[in-house]
Protein backbone atom coordinates (compact mmCIF):
# COMPACT_ATOMS: atom_id res chain seq x y z
CA UNK A 1 0.00 0.00 0.00
CA UNK A 2 1.16 3.18 -0.73
CA UNK A 3 1.33 6.00 1.95
CA UNK A 4 2.62 8.79 0.03
CA UNK A 5 -1.01 9.68 -0.64
CA UNK A 6 -1.30 10.53 3.21
CA UNK A 7 -0.12 13.44 3.15
CA UNK A 8 3.31 12.92 5.09
CA UNK A 9 4.77 16.40 6.32
CA UNK A 10 7.89 14.57 7.64
CA UNK A 11 8.59 13.29 4.11
CA UNK A 12 7.53 17.37 3.05
CA UNK A 13 10.39 18.44 4.97
CA UNK A 14 12.83 15.56 4.73
CA UNK A 15 13.02 14.51 7.94
CA UNK A 16 11.79 11.02 9.77
CA UNK A 17 9.15 10.29 12.57
CA UNK A 18 11.91 11.28 15.13
CA UNK A 19 13.19 14.56 14.24
CA UNK A 20 13.24 17.42 17.04
CA UNK A 21 11.88 21.12 16.81
CA UNK A 22 15.57 22.09 15.79
CA UNK A 23 15.67 19.97 12.60
CA UNK A 24 11.90 21.09 11.79
CA UNK A 25 12.59 24.78 11.97
CA UNK A 26 16.31 24.19 10.08
CA UNK A 27 14.82 22.43 7.24
CA UNK A 28 11.83 24.08 6.83
CA UNK A 29 13.38 27.85 6.79
CA UNK A 30 15.98 26.02 4.28
CA UNK A 31 13.85 24.37 2.14
CA UNK A 32 11.42 27.58 1.76
CA UNK A 33 14.54 29.52 1.18
CA UNK A 34 15.04 27.17 -1.97
CA UNK A 35 12.01 27.44 -2.97
CA UNK A 36 11.51 31.28 -3.31
CA UNK A 37 14.62 31.30 -4.45
CA UNK A 38 13.67 28.93 -7.43
CA UNK A 39 10.43 31.15 -7.97
CA UNK A 40 12.43 34.32 -8.72
CA UNK A 41 14.77 32.82 -10.98
CA UNK A 42 11.93 30.97 -12.94
CA UNK A 43 9.29 31.68 -15.35
CA UNK A 44 6.08 32.06 -13.64
CA UNK A 45 3.53 30.38 -15.94
CA UNK A 46 0.09 29.76 -14.69
CA UNK A 47 0.67 26.02 -13.73
CA UNK A 48 3.68 26.63 -12.30
CA UNK A 49 2.09 29.33 -9.91
CA UNK A 50 -0.26 26.82 -8.59
CA UNK A 51 2.67 24.27 -8.24
CA UNK A 52 4.72 27.01 -6.45
CA UNK A 53 1.68 27.95 -4.40
CA UNK A 54 1.36 24.40 -3.41
CA UNK A 55 4.87 23.55 -2.48
CA UNK A 56 4.64 26.51 -0.57
CA UNK A 57 1.94 25.59 1.43
CA UNK A 58 2.75 22.19 1.96
CA UNK A 59 6.31 23.53 3.14
CA UNK A 60 4.03 26.46 6.02
CA UNK A 61 1.94 23.35 6.96
CA UNK A 62 4.76 20.83 7.60
CA UNK A 63 6.61 23.15 9.57
CA UNK A 64 3.11 24.30 12.03
CA UNK A 65 2.49 21.00 12.11
CA UNK A 66 5.02 19.51 13.27
CA UNK A 67 6.66 21.90 15.43
CA UNK A 68 4.01 21.29 17.99
CA UNK A 69 4.04 18.83 20.19
CA UNK A 70 0.43 18.66 20.07
CA UNK A 71 -0.76 19.36 16.55
CA UNK A 72 2.31 17.06 15.63
CA UNK A 73 1.03 13.82 17.77
CA UNK A 74 -2.51 14.59 16.68
CA UNK A 75 -1.33 14.28 13.12
CA UNK A 76 0.64 11.33 13.59
CA UNK A 77 -2.32 9.55 15.33
CA UNK A 78 -5.30 10.54 12.69
CA UNK A 79 -2.53 9.50 9.82
CA UNK A 80 -1.56 6.07 11.77
CA UNK A 81 -5.58 5.68 12.02
CA UNK A 82 -6.32 6.68 8.21
CA UNK A 83 -3.81 3.95 7.04
CA UNK A 84 -4.92 1.24 9.44
CA UNK A 85 -8.86 1.70 8.42
CA UNK A 86 -7.96 1.55 4.67
CA UNK A 87 -5.89 -2.01 5.55
CA UNK A 88 -8.65 -3.02 7.86
CA UNK A 89 -11.66 -2.26 5.02
CA UNK A 90 -9.89 -3.93 2.34
CA UNK A 91 -9.21 -7.23 4.34
CA UNK A 92 -12.75 -7.43 5.37
CA UNK A 93 -13.91 -6.43 1.89
CA UNK A 94 -11.74 -9.04 0.64
CA UNK A 95 -13.38 -12.37 2.59
CA UNK A 96 -16.69 -10.67 1.75
CA UNK A 97 -17.87 -8.13 0.44
CA UNK A 98 -21.24 -8.36 1.57
CA UNK A 99 -20.38 -8.74 4.91
CA UNK A 100 -22.12 -5.55 7.51
CA UNK A 101 -18.39 -5.23 8.57
CA UNK A 102 -17.07 -4.13 5.34
CA UNK A 103 -19.47 -2.18 5.02
CA UNK A 104 -18.96 -0.72 8.54
CA UNK A 105 -15.54 -0.17 8.07
CA UNK A 106 -15.44 1.39 4.58
CA UNK A 107 -18.22 3.96 5.93
CA UNK A 108 -16.09 4.62 8.84
CA UNK A 109 -12.69 5.13 6.58
CA UNK A 110 -14.33 7.02 3.93
CA UNK A 111 -15.35 9.67 7.13
CA UNK A 112 -12.13 9.07 8.80
CA UNK A 113 -10.25 9.76 5.41
CA UNK A 114 -12.58 13.07 4.08
CA UNK A 115 -12.02 14.80 8.33
CA UNK A 116 -7.50 13.82 7.56
CA UNK A 117 -7.41 15.12 4.09
CA UNK A 118 -10.01 18.44 5.59
CA UNK A 119 -8.15 19.03 8.25
CA UNK A 120 -4.35 18.44 7.10
CA UNK A 121 -4.14 19.29 3.35
CA UNK A 122 -6.53 22.58 4.07
CA UNK A 123 -7.96 23.52 7.36
CA UNK A 124 -4.67 23.51 9.00
CA UNK A 125 -2.68 24.52 5.70
CA UNK A 126 -4.38 28.08 5.45
CA UNK A 127 -4.30 28.27 9.34
CA UNK A 128 -0.32 27.86 9.03
CA UNK A 129 -0.83 31.08 6.51
CA UNK A 130 -1.37 33.20 9.40
CA UNK A 131 1.38 32.06 11.87
CA UNK A 132 3.91 34.71 12.63
CA UNK A 133 6.91 32.94 11.82
CA UNK A 134 5.25 31.26 8.04
CA UNK A 135 4.53 35.00 7.09
CA UNK A 136 8.18 35.73 7.97
CA UNK A 137 9.81 32.86 6.44
CA UNK A 138 7.62 32.98 3.39
CA UNK A 139 5.89 36.32 2.82
CA UNK A 140 2.68 34.65 2.92
CA UNK A 141 -0.46 37.03 2.07
CA UNK A 142 -4.23 37.08 1.87
CA UNK A 143 -3.47 37.36 -1.45
CA UNK A 144 -1.73 33.80 -1.55
CA UNK A 145 -4.62 32.90 0.72
CA UNK A 146 -7.52 33.64 -1.58
CA UNK A 147 -5.45 31.57 -4.40
CA UNK A 148 -4.62 28.76 -2.50
CA UNK A 149 -8.03 27.91 -1.62
CA UNK A 150 -9.20 26.55 -4.89
CA UNK A 151 -5.42 25.37 -5.56
CA UNK A 152 -5.59 23.22 -1.94
CA UNK A 153 -9.37 21.78 -2.92
CA UNK A 154 -8.17 20.84 -6.02
CA UNK A 155 -5.37 18.92 -4.12
CA UNK A 156 -7.29 17.80 -1.53
CA UNK A 157 -9.70 16.39 -4.14
CA UNK A 158 -7.63 15.08 -6.45
CA UNK A 159 -5.16 13.31 -3.95
CA UNK A 160 -9.09 11.71 -2.09
CA UNK A 161 -9.62 10.74 -5.99
CA UNK A 162 -6.32 9.02 -6.59
CA UNK A 163 -6.93 7.12 -3.41
CA UNK A 164 -10.57 6.29 -4.05
CA UNK A 165 -8.97 4.62 -6.87
CA UNK A 166 -7.18 1.90 -5.46
CA UNK A 167 -10.18 0.50 -3.25
CA UNK A 168 -12.39 -1.93 -3.87
CA UNK A 169 -15.28 -1.18 -5.84
CA UNK A 170 -18.24 -0.55 -3.69
CA UNK A 171 -20.37 1.76 -5.75
CA UNK A 172 -20.29 -0.02 -9.23
CA UNK A 173 -19.83 -3.60 -9.19
CA UNK A 174 -15.70 -4.46 -10.60
CA UNK A 175 -16.03 -3.34 -14.51
CA UNK A 176 -13.42 -6.27 -16.44
CA UNK A 177 -12.09 -3.85 -18.60
CA UNK A 178 -10.52 -5.20 -22.17
CA UNK A 179 -8.62 -2.06 -23.29
CA UNK A 180 -8.07 -3.00 -27.10
CA UNK A 181 -11.69 -3.49 -27.46
CA UNK A 182 -11.87 0.04 -25.73
CA UNK A 183 -10.05 1.37 -28.65
CA UNK A 184 -12.51 0.28 -31.33
CA UNK A 185 -14.66 1.26 -29.30
CA UNK A 186 -13.34 4.93 -29.43
CA UNK A 187 -12.54 4.52 -33.56
CA UNK A 188 -16.28 3.52 -34.14
CA UNK A 189 -17.64 6.48 -32.04
CA UNK A 190 -15.13 8.83 -34.11
CA UNK A 191 -16.61 6.86 -37.04
CA UNK A 192 -19.95 6.91 -36.41
CA UNK A 193 -19.90 11.01 -35.24
CA UNK A 194 -18.71 11.14 -39.54
CA UNK A 195 -21.84 9.31 -40.91
CA UNK B 1 -50.97 6.22 3.09
CA UNK B 2 -48.12 4.50 2.44
CA UNK B 3 -44.91 4.44 5.06
CA UNK B 4 -43.19 1.87 7.57
CA UNK B 5 -46.22 0.59 8.75
CA UNK B 6 -48.06 0.36 5.71
CA UNK B 7 -46.04 -1.35 3.11
CA UNK B 8 -47.32 -0.76 -0.82
CA UNK B 9 -48.01 -3.65 -2.69
CA UNK B 10 -47.27 -3.19 -6.31
CA UNK B 11 -45.21 -5.57 -8.87
CA UNK B 12 -43.21 -3.82 -11.47
CA UNK B 13 -42.89 -5.42 -14.53
CA UNK B 14 -39.34 -6.74 -15.75
CA UNK B 15 -39.96 -5.69 -19.09
CA UNK B 16 -40.47 -2.31 -17.58
CA UNK B 17 -37.29 -2.42 -16.00
CA UNK B 18 -35.46 -3.52 -18.98
CA UNK B 19 -37.23 -1.00 -21.08
CA UNK B 20 -36.58 1.96 -18.39
CA UNK B 21 -32.52 1.07 -17.99
CA UNK B 22 -32.38 0.59 -21.54
CA UNK B 23 -33.44 3.75 -22.67
CA UNK B 24 -31.42 5.64 -20.37
CA UNK B 25 -28.48 3.88 -21.20
CA UNK B 26 -29.33 4.75 -25.16
CA UNK B 27 -29.66 8.29 -24.16
CA UNK B 28 -26.13 8.35 -22.25
CA UNK B 29 -28.09 9.91 -19.52
CA UNK B 30 -26.48 8.96 -16.19
CA UNK B 31 -28.77 11.49 -13.69
CA UNK B 32 -31.55 9.01 -14.91
CA UNK B 33 -29.88 6.13 -14.93
CA UNK B 34 -29.07 6.81 -10.94
CA UNK B 35 -31.97 7.82 -10.31
CA UNK B 36 -33.69 4.25 -11.82
CA UNK B 37 -31.59 2.68 -8.54
CA UNK B 38 -32.09 5.43 -5.99
CA UNK B 39 -34.41 4.57 -2.79
CA UNK B 40 -37.57 6.61 -4.25
CA UNK B 41 -36.93 5.14 -7.44
CA UNK B 42 -40.50 4.29 -9.55
CA UNK B 43 -38.60 0.76 -10.16
CA UNK B 44 -38.62 -0.07 -6.75
CA UNK B 45 -41.52 -2.47 -5.42
CA UNK B 46 -41.37 -0.85 -1.75
CA UNK B 47 -41.37 2.78 -3.45
CA UNK B 48 -44.15 5.08 -3.54
CA UNK B 49 -43.37 6.18 -7.19
CA UNK B 50 -45.42 4.36 -9.73
CA UNK B 51 -43.58 3.96 -12.92
CA UNK B 52 -47.00 4.22 -14.89
CA UNK B 53 -47.75 7.75 -13.58
CA UNK B 54 -47.08 10.52 -16.28
CA UNK B 55 -44.45 11.88 -14.38
CA UNK B 56 -42.28 9.24 -14.89
CA UNK B 57 -43.39 8.60 -18.99
CA UNK B 58 -39.98 10.52 -19.73
CA UNK B 59 -37.86 7.70 -18.45
CA UNK B 60 -39.69 5.27 -20.88
CA UNK B 61 -38.45 4.93 -24.45
CA UNK B 62 -41.36 5.57 -27.06
CA UNK B 63 -42.24 3.34 -30.42
CA UNK B 64 -39.62 5.35 -32.31
CA UNK B 65 -36.87 5.19 -29.75
CA UNK B 66 -37.73 1.40 -29.61
CA UNK B 67 -36.17 1.12 -33.31
CA UNK B 68 -33.26 2.70 -33.30
CA UNK B 69 -30.02 0.64 -32.51
CA UNK B 70 -28.69 1.93 -29.71
CA UNK B 71 -31.86 1.41 -27.64
CA UNK B 72 -31.77 -2.26 -29.41
CA UNK B 73 -28.10 -2.94 -28.23
CA UNK B 74 -28.91 -1.21 -24.85
CA UNK B 75 -32.09 -3.84 -24.45
CA UNK B 76 -30.15 -7.03 -25.15
CA UNK B 77 -27.57 -6.06 -22.72
CA UNK B 78 -30.33 -5.36 -19.75
CA UNK B 79 -31.64 -8.42 -20.80
CA UNK B 80 -29.07 -10.42 -19.85
CA UNK B 81 -29.48 -13.16 -17.20
CA UNK B 82 -26.77 -12.25 -14.89
CA UNK B 83 -27.28 -8.38 -15.13
CA UNK B 84 -31.07 -8.68 -14.32
CA UNK B 85 -29.99 -11.30 -11.49
CA UNK B 86 -27.82 -8.47 -10.35
CA UNK B 87 -30.56 -5.27 -10.79
CA UNK B 88 -33.24 -7.31 -9.30
CA UNK B 89 -30.78 -7.44 -6.10
CA UNK B 90 -29.87 -4.22 -6.16
CA UNK B 91 -33.77 -3.00 -6.27
CA UNK B 92 -34.53 -4.69 -3.64
CA UNK B 93 -31.81 -3.59 -1.11
CA UNK B 94 -32.21 -1.72 1.45
CA UNK B 95 -29.22 0.97 0.99
CA UNK B 96 -27.47 2.40 -2.07
CA UNK B 97 -27.07 0.44 -5.09
CA UNK B 98 -24.05 -0.62 -6.57
CA UNK B 99 -24.51 0.28 -9.90
CA UNK B 100 -23.52 -2.91 -13.07
CA UNK B 101 -20.36 -1.71 -14.28
CA UNK B 102 -21.44 -3.45 -17.84
CA UNK B 103 -24.37 -1.18 -18.00
CA UNK B 104 -22.42 2.10 -16.99
CA UNK B 105 -19.63 1.27 -19.52
CA UNK B 106 -22.61 1.44 -22.46
CA UNK B 107 -23.95 4.45 -21.26
CA UNK B 108 -20.34 6.07 -20.99
CA UNK B 109 -19.46 5.51 -24.64
CA UNK B 110 -23.27 5.93 -26.13
CA UNK B 111 -23.01 9.45 -23.73
CA UNK B 112 -19.45 10.29 -25.56
CA UNK B 113 -21.31 9.46 -28.97
CA UNK B 114 -24.30 12.12 -28.27
CA UNK B 115 -21.90 14.64 -26.66
CA UNK B 116 -23.12 14.39 -23.66
CA UNK B 117 -20.05 15.15 -22.12
CA UNK B 118 -20.66 15.44 -18.72
CA UNK B 119 -22.77 12.62 -18.62
CA UNK B 120 -19.66 10.20 -19.68
CA UNK B 121 -16.87 11.61 -17.99
CA UNK B 122 -19.02 11.01 -14.66
CA UNK B 123 -20.00 7.73 -15.27
CA UNK B 124 -16.04 7.13 -16.74
CA UNK B 125 -14.93 8.31 -13.11
CA UNK B 126 -17.11 5.61 -11.37
CA UNK B 127 -15.43 2.90 -13.43
CA UNK B 128 -12.42 5.03 -12.77
CA UNK B 129 -11.12 4.71 -16.22
CA UNK B 130 -11.70 8.20 -17.23
CA UNK B 131 -8.51 9.54 -17.65
CA UNK B 132 -6.89 5.98 -19.18
CA UNK B 133 -10.31 7.14 -21.60
CA UNK B 134 -8.82 10.63 -22.07
CA UNK B 135 -5.30 9.34 -23.78
CA UNK B 136 -7.09 6.74 -25.52
CA UNK B 137 -9.51 9.66 -27.41
CA UNK B 138 -5.92 12.11 -27.70
CA UNK B 139 -4.03 8.83 -29.05
CA UNK B 140 -6.34 8.29 -31.87
CA UNK B 141 -6.44 12.22 -32.44
CA UNK B 142 -2.84 12.00 -32.99
CA UNK B 143 -3.20 8.88 -35.17
CA UNK B 144 -5.67 10.42 -37.27
CA UNK B 145 -3.60 13.34 -37.51
CA UNK B 146 -1.02 11.54 -39.01
CA UNK B 147 -3.40 10.76 -42.04
CA UNK B 148 -4.36 14.04 -42.37
CA UNK B 149 -7.85 13.49 -41.13
CA UNK B 150 -8.48 16.73 -39.57
CA UNK B 151 -12.09 16.38 -39.07
CA UNK B 152 -11.74 13.08 -36.60
CA UNK B 153 -8.68 14.10 -35.40
CA UNK B 154 -10.53 17.31 -34.15
CA UNK B 155 -12.97 15.46 -32.94
CA UNK B 156 -11.00 13.42 -31.25
CA UNK B 157 -9.51 15.68 -29.44
CA UNK B 158 -12.34 17.74 -28.35
CA UNK B 159 -14.16 14.58 -26.71
CA UNK B 160 -10.86 13.63 -24.76
CA UNK B 161 -10.81 17.19 -23.43
CA UNK B 162 -14.52 17.39 -22.93
CA UNK B 163 -13.53 14.35 -20.42
CA UNK B 164 -11.92 16.59 -18.73
CA UNK B 165 -12.58 16.67 -14.37
CA UNK B 166 -12.37 19.60 -12.41
CA UNK B 167 -11.56 18.50 -8.88
CA UNK B 168 -11.50 22.11 -7.52
CA UNK B 169 -15.23 22.37 -7.67
CA UNK B 170 -16.90 22.91 -4.37
CA UNK B 171 -18.14 21.18 -2.83
CA UNK B 172 -17.24 17.85 -4.79
CA UNK B 173 -15.54 17.12 -7.73
CA UNK B 174 -17.49 17.84 -11.23
CA UNK B 175 -17.32 17.30 -14.75
CA UNK B 176 -15.33 19.76 -16.60
CA UNK B 177 -17.48 22.24 -18.83
CA UNK B 178 -16.45 24.99 -21.19
CA UNK B 179 -17.24 28.30 -19.32
CA UNK B 180 -17.00 30.33 -22.52
CA UNK B 181 -19.00 33.52 -21.48
CA UNK B 182 -16.64 33.61 -18.37
CA UNK B 183 -13.19 32.74 -20.54
CA UNK B 184 -14.27 35.47 -23.59
CA UNK B 185 -14.09 37.88 -20.47
CA UNK B 186 -10.75 37.24 -18.79
CA UNK B 187 -9.37 37.56 -22.88
CA UNK B 188 -10.73 40.51 -23.48
CA UNK B 189 -10.54 42.45 -19.73
CA UNK B 190 -7.57 45.11 -21.12
CA UNK B 191 -8.52 47.36 -23.49
CA UNK B 192 -6.48 47.45 -26.26
CA UNK B 193 -4.87 50.49 -27.38
CA UNK B 194 -3.21 49.52 -30.62
CA UNK B 195 -4.84 47.60 -33.15
CA UNK B 196 -1.75 45.09 -33.30
CA UNK B 197 -2.89 44.19 -30.12
CA UNK B 198 -5.73 42.84 -30.61
CA UNK B 199 -6.84 39.00 -30.63
CA UNK B 200 -7.81 38.77 -34.20
CA UNK B 201 -4.60 40.78 -35.23
CA UNK B 202 -1.82 39.50 -33.45
CA UNK B 203 1.05 37.31 -35.34
CA UNK B 204 -0.48 33.85 -36.31
CA UNK B 205 1.59 31.92 -34.06
CA UNK B 206 0.63 33.94 -30.91
CA UNK B 207 -3.32 34.00 -32.46
CA UNK B 208 -3.60 30.12 -32.63
CA UNK B 209 -1.81 29.90 -29.05
CA UNK B 210 -4.50 32.41 -27.62
CA UNK B 211 -7.06 30.22 -29.84
CA UNK B 212 -6.35 26.89 -28.32
CA UNK B 213 -6.18 28.14 -24.65
CA UNK B 214 -9.33 29.87 -25.36
CA UNK B 215 -11.10 26.95 -26.83
CA UNK B 216 -9.95 23.71 -25.34
CA UNK B 217 -10.84 22.43 -21.30
CA UNK B 218 -7.35 22.78 -20.49
CA UNK B 219 -4.13 24.96 -21.37
CA UNK B 220 -2.21 21.19 -21.47
CA UNK B 221 -5.01 20.02 -24.02
CA UNK B 222 -4.00 23.27 -26.21
CA UNK B 223 -0.51 22.39 -25.87
CA UNK B 224 -0.47 18.99 -27.52
CA UNK B 225 -1.52 20.70 -30.66
CA UNK B 226 0.31 24.24 -30.38
CA UNK B 227 3.73 22.03 -30.30
CA UNK B 228 2.68 21.22 -34.03
CA UNK B 229 4.11 22.98 -36.99
CA UNK B 230 1.51 25.59 -38.88
CA UNK B 231 0.21 23.62 -41.45
CA UNK B 232 -0.97 20.64 -38.63
CA UNK B 233 -2.32 24.08 -36.40
CA UNK B 234 -4.17 26.28 -38.83
CA UNK B 235 -6.33 23.54 -40.41
CA UNK B 236 -6.92 22.49 -36.69
CA UNK B 237 -8.27 25.43 -36.02
CA UNK B 238 -10.24 25.93 -38.28
CA UNK B 239 -11.76 22.98 -38.14
CA UNK B 240 -12.14 23.25 -33.95
CA UNK B 241 -14.02 26.19 -34.51
CA UNK B 242 -16.44 25.21 -36.72
CA UNK B 243 -17.14 21.78 -34.39
CA UNK B 244 -17.54 24.29 -31.52
CA UNK B 245 -20.20 26.33 -33.15
CA UNK B 246 -21.86 24.43 -35.65
CA UNK B 247 -23.87 27.91 -36.50
CA UNK B 248 -20.53 30.06 -37.45
CA UNK B 249 -21.55 31.24 -40.60
CA UNK B 250 -24.72 32.94 -38.56
CA UNK B 251 -21.89 34.61 -36.84
CA UNK B 252 -20.07 35.67 -40.71
CA UNK B 253 -23.48 36.84 -41.73
CA UNK B 254 -23.85 39.26 -38.58
CA UNK B 255 -20.30 40.57 -39.47
CA UNK B 256 -20.51 41.72 -42.64
CA UNK B 257 -24.12 43.39 -41.84
CA UNK B 258 -22.25 45.61 -39.51
CA UNK B 259 -19.55 46.65 -41.92
CA UNK B 260 -21.41 50.07 -42.92
CA UNK B 261 -21.93 50.98 -39.66
CA UNK B 262 -18.23 50.10 -38.87
CA UNK B 263 -17.36 52.34 -41.78
CA UNK B 264 -19.33 54.88 -40.40
CA UNK B 265 -17.98 54.77 -37.27
CA UNK B 266 -14.13 54.61 -38.29
CA UNK B 267 -14.79 57.96 -40.63
CA UNK B 268 -16.51 59.94 -37.61
CA UNK B 269 -13.20 59.19 -35.30
CA UNK B 270 -11.16 60.19 -37.81
CA UNK B 271 -12.95 63.18 -38.35
CA UNK B 272 -12.75 63.92 -34.76
CA UNK B 273 -8.64 62.78 -34.57
CA UNK B 274 -8.23 65.74 -37.27
CA UNK B 275 -10.69 68.35 -35.92
CA UNK B 276 -8.18 67.66 -32.35
CA UNK B 277 -4.92 68.17 -34.45
CA UNK B 278 -6.00 71.41 -36.33
CA UNK B 279 -7.30 72.39 -32.82
CA UNK B 280 -11.00 72.85 -33.74
CA UNK B 281 -12.12 70.23 -30.80
CA UNK B 282 -10.48 69.55 -27.63
CA UNK B 283 -9.48 66.75 -26.61
CA UNK B 284 -11.49 65.89 -23.93
CA UNK B 285 -14.44 66.69 -25.68
CA UNK B 286 -13.62 64.16 -28.40
CA UNK B 287 -17.17 62.35 -28.18
CA UNK B 288 -19.40 65.53 -27.94
CA UNK B 289 -21.78 64.67 -30.21
CA UNK B 290 -21.64 61.71 -30.95
CA UNK B 291 -24.45 59.35 -32.16
CA UNK B 292 -23.48 56.45 -29.54
CA UNK B 293 -27.12 54.82 -30.45
CA UNK B 294 -26.15 54.23 -33.65
CA UNK B 295 -22.84 52.70 -33.43
CA UNK B 296 -24.14 50.24 -30.43
CA UNK B 297 -26.26 48.15 -33.38
CA UNK B 298 -23.09 47.26 -33.88
CA UNK B 299 -22.96 45.05 -31.05
CA UNK B 300 -26.95 44.57 -31.19
CA UNK B 301 -26.54 43.17 -34.99
CA UNK B 302 -23.01 40.85 -33.86
CA UNK B 303 -25.66 39.53 -31.45
CA UNK B 304 -28.38 39.47 -33.09
CA UNK B 305 -30.77 41.19 -30.47
CA UNK B 306 -31.05 44.04 -28.12
CA UNK B 307 -30.10 43.49 -24.71
CA UNK B 308 -31.60 45.98 -21.99
CA UNK B 309 -27.90 46.28 -20.49
CA UNK B 310 -25.94 47.71 -22.64
CA UNK B 311 -22.76 47.35 -21.31
CA UNK B 312 -20.37 45.79 -23.78
CA UNK B 313 -19.71 42.84 -21.52
CA UNK B 314 -23.14 42.00 -21.45
CA UNK B 315 -22.65 41.51 -25.31
CA UNK B 316 -19.24 39.60 -25.28
CA UNK B 317 -20.78 36.67 -22.48
CA UNK B 318 -23.94 36.45 -24.87
CA UNK B 319 -22.12 36.35 -27.99
CA UNK B 320 -19.43 33.99 -26.44
CA UNK B 321 -22.16 32.06 -24.86
CA UNK B 322 -23.99 31.69 -28.68
CA UNK B 323 -20.99 31.39 -31.15
CA UNK B 324 -18.39 30.73 -28.52
CA UNK B 325 -15.09 31.35 -30.81
CA UNK B 326 -16.48 34.82 -32.06
CA UNK B 327 -14.54 36.63 -29.20
CA UNK B 328 -11.75 35.73 -30.55
CA UNK B 329 -12.70 37.84 -33.77
CA UNK B 330 -13.46 40.70 -31.54
CA UNK B 331 -12.41 43.64 -29.77
CA UNK B 332 -13.67 46.55 -27.39
CA UNK B 333 -14.72 49.86 -29.02
CA UNK B 334 -14.69 53.21 -27.21
CA UNK B 335 -17.59 55.32 -28.85
CA UNK B 336 -17.69 57.68 -25.95
CA UNK B 337 -15.74 58.36 -22.64
CA UNK B 338 -17.98 56.11 -20.85
CA UNK B 339 -19.44 53.94 -23.45
CA UNK B 340 -18.12 50.69 -25.26
CA UNK B 341 -18.93 48.33 -27.88
CA UNK B 342 -17.80 45.14 -29.13
CA UNK B 343 -16.42 45.17 -33.22
CA UNK B 344 -14.93 42.68 -35.47
CA UNK B 345 -11.57 42.56 -35.44
CA UNK B 346 -9.02 40.29 -36.99
CA UNK B 347 -6.06 40.37 -39.52
CA UNK B 348 -7.61 39.35 -43.32
CA UNK B 349 -4.58 38.32 -43.85
CA UNK B 350 -4.45 35.29 -41.20
CA UNK B 351 -4.94 32.16 -43.11
CA UNK B 352 -7.78 31.27 -40.67
CA UNK B 353 -9.68 34.23 -40.97
CA UNK B 354 -10.00 33.44 -44.73
CA UNK B 355 -10.94 29.87 -44.14
CA UNK B 356 -13.90 30.79 -42.02
CA UNK B 357 -15.01 32.89 -44.57
CA UNK B 358 -14.86 36.27 -42.71
CA UNK B 359 -15.18 39.61 -44.39
CA UNK B 360 -12.30 42.12 -45.07
CA UNK B 361 -12.94 44.81 -42.61
CA UNK B 362 -12.90 49.15 -42.97
CA UNK B 363 -9.74 50.67 -41.71
CA UNK B 364 -9.07 54.07 -39.86
CA UNK B 365 -6.09 55.46 -41.42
Amino acid sequence: MNEDVYIDYFSVLGLDEECKTGDVRKNYKKMMKDLILEIHSSEVTPDRLDQYLLSMAKLNAGFYILRDDERRNAYIEHRKKVIQLEKQWCETWEKDPTSPDADRFRREYDRILRDFLTKYMEELVLESGRDKECVETSNWDSHHERHASRVLRHYRQKLYSQIHERLPYYDVTQPIINWSEREQTVKQILRRGKE
Amino acid sequence: MAGKNHPIEKKVEQEVIDLALAKAIADGDIVNFRFLFLPYSPLREDSTEDIDSIKYSYLLPTEEEEQSLLFKSALELVSRADIREHVQKELHKKGPAQLPSDLLLALADNAVYHEKFTSASQAFELLRIRRRMQDLFFEEGEKELAKNNISTAVRAYRMASALEYDYSAFPEPLPAVPRYHDQALILHAEYKIRWAECIGNLPLESFLKAGFNYLFLLPEHAGRITVKPLEIQVPFLVELIRQTDPKWEQFVLRVKEVIPLMHDLYQELKMRVDRIADGHLWEDEWDEGLNTEKYLEISEKLLGRKLEQKNWWTYLKELAYEHAPSALFITRQMIGKEQEIIIPRYNFDNPIVQQLSLPLLPEIS
